[in-house]
């Protein structure tokens, strides 16, 4: 029963990964790799760790690859085309690699094959949240605040990015969900006497903006 | 052989239970019109059948004879996957909730009235409702229609928001009740007359009422309908969905509906517990659908009474009021939980009730 579940999601995750390189169109690779995801996580349960194959979901098919989606939507990106291929010299390598990978597999299917098993003691806990929470909390807490720190560092990195290399004052917010200004129009002017930008229309973030009505002169252009 | 019985056993669970839903979701949807109806001063459905009771299945009749159209300029493949994966991310977890306690059968003997129990069942169900974006932001792309695709995009910023929300909202249960297993979360809130262990009346109600508006929000009910909201976007992401496809979106939402209303039931309002349940088991299942039955005419209730969100408001109040609330329900849980404020209630109610159980 559990060798059938391992082939089937084994061969989901390879036909999966496989796809995902292969397509032209980028949705479908994304809608490739979500398969690949999923079917990880499935081969995680089979291996009795079921919080990580939660998590596995949770994070990389539920959140991540949504805003890969969410991008690929919004962008409208075309269907590659077939280009003639560039660095062919890399060829060899390529296939240099694939001989190392493939020996690497048999190497350790002959090695697991021929080592003398011994089960793990408690199998049953490994996988399981109460575990996993106690081990992160005592054992390894300092690589999972590193961890952590790493993240908040990446965030307020990102949030860095996001306000545009420091053009709105220090005590600016930007308000989720509200009018998003295009780069252009924030730089022409100066806004160095604005505290919060809040507005729920491109009118009133013009007026609070003190910007001119270039918008109709941009969209006749179009 | 015990095996095959097992697997047998699992797969007459999940049948009943899927049956069970799919039966009570039908008739959701008529009684959802009747009622809807009652609000606005009118009859609604009434004719097939005594009192409209036969609509769901003549409803289910005319999507099935309608005509299937595909927009010419579509992608096929993810046209015809997008309702695929909403309606099953929607049915997949059924499977986790406890529907009753144990109850002893004339043949099978002991029977638990949960199809799967496992350990980390709450993330299972967040991670599966996650994946049920996918439907909707796939069918907004793929139909090659402004509307749709307006919508898809809408849905996934509205879902991806507050499912923070609704993730950050249940933390406190965890916390208090220390697993992720629904059936021992249920069991936890027993108490006095299976009524004063409820997580939503002193544990957790800051945490229930953030759940509930984060979640009629992830199944895109009224007020957060916006995904569809007919006004702007015609239907939003499924305008160019018609017949059994057009179909299987519709039920994806009341399903949805349906599985929020068992985790809210689960989570904070005891699960199977009630009165007399310790009796006699079989009341549990009433107890259970009866709450659920509740919540899904608080969202109907809701639909007759309250007018729609404007997108911006929307957002703002996910990030700006929901999030930050559900940090200090957290915060406030744990320093109550650390501080044994919980287990001092408890005792305080044990002693004050002459409950011992």
């Amino acid at each position: 029963m559990l060798a059938l579940l391992f082939i089937l999601f084994a061969g989901m995750a390879i036909g999966c990964a496989i796809s995902m390189v292969a397509q032209r169109n980028p949705l479908y690779g994304a809608i490739s790799l979500i398969g690949v995801f999923i079917s990880l996580a499935c081969l995680y349960v089979t291996l009795a760790a079921p919080f990580i194959a939660a998590v596995q979901v949770i994070v990389y098919a539920g959140a991540i690859m949504v805003l890969v989606v969410f991008v690929i939507m919004l962008l409208n990106v075309e269907e590659e085309e077939r280009q003639p291929m560039r660095l062919r010299s890399l060829v060899p390598i390529a296939l240099g690699l694939a001989a190392i990978l493939f020996a690497e597999s048999i190497f350790i299917i002959f090695f697991v094959q021929s080592s003398p098993s011994t089960p793990t003691r408690n199998v049953s806990d490994i996988g399981l949240t109460s575990s996993i929470g106690a081990g992160l909390f005592t054992r390894y807490l300092l690589p999972f605040e590193i961890t952590s720190l790493l993240l908040l560092m990446a965030i307020v990195g990102a949030m860095t990015l996001a306000r545009r290399g420091g053009l709105l004052p220090s005590g600016a917010g930007i308000v989720p969900g509200d009018q998003v200004f295009s780069k252009e129009l924030l730089e022409r002017r100066d806004i160095g006497d604005l505290s919060v930008v809040s507005t729920h229309s491109t009118e009133e973030a013009e007026r609070l903006l003190g910007v001119r009505k270039n918008r109709q002169a941009s969209n006749d252009g179009n | 052989m015990e095996d095959l019985k097992t697997t047998g056993l699992l797969l007459i669970g999940i049948l009943v239970a899927f049956t069970l839903v799919m039966t009570m979701v039908a008739y959701t949807v008529l009684a959802e019109r009747r009622i809807l109806g009652f609000i606005q001063g009118r009859l609604g459905p009434n004719r097939v059948g005594p009192g409209g009771f036969l609509q769901p299945l003549a409803d289910l009749l005319k999507f099935i004879f309608k005509e299937d159209i595909v927009p010419d300029k579509s992608t096929r493949f993810v046209y015809f996957l997008a309702p695929v994966i909403a309606t099953t991310a929607a049915l997949m977890t059924i499977v986790v909730y406890p529907f009753g306690p144990d109850i002893q059968l004339p043949v099978l003997g002991t029977v638990r009235l949960v199809v799967a129990r496992f350990d980390v069942a709450l993330l299972y169900v967040l991670g599966v409702t996650s994946v049920g974006v996918y439907g909707i932001a796939l069918a907004g792309w793929s139909s090659n229609n402004k509307y749709s695709l307006m919508g898809g995009l809408r849905s996934s910023a509205q879902m991806i928001s507050y499912e923070l929300a609704l993730g950050l909202g249940l933390i406190g249960v965890i916390l208090q009740s220390g697993t992720l297993d629904l059936y021992s979360i249920v069991e936890q809130q027993a108490g006095y007359l299976g009524i004063s262990g409820w997580n939503v009346i002193w544990v957790q109600p800051l945490g229930f009422v953030i759940y509930l508006i984060a979640a009629i929000a992830e199944t895109n009910r009224v007020p957060f309908d916006l995904p569809e909201a007919e006004t702007e976007l015609v239907a939003g992401f499924h305008t160019e969905y018609s017949a059994m496809k057009f179909a299987l979106f519709f039920l994806a939402e009341y399903v949805n509906m349906f599985t929020v209303s068992m985790l809210a039931t689960t989570l904070f309002l005891g699960g199977w517990n009630g009165p007399f349940v310790h009796t006699v088991p079989w009341l549990g299942v009433f107890y259970f659908l009866g709450k659920v039955i509740l919540f899904l005419f608080f969202y109907i209730w809701l639909r007759g009474t309250l007018p729609r969100f404007r997108f911006d408001q929307l957002m703002s109040f996910g990030w700006q009021y929901l999030v930050p609330a559900a940090i200090i329900n957290i915060v406030l849980t744990a320093t109550l939980q650390w501080l044994g404020t919980f287990d001092y209630v408890g005792r305080l109610l044990k002693t004050a009730t002459g409950w011992g159980g």
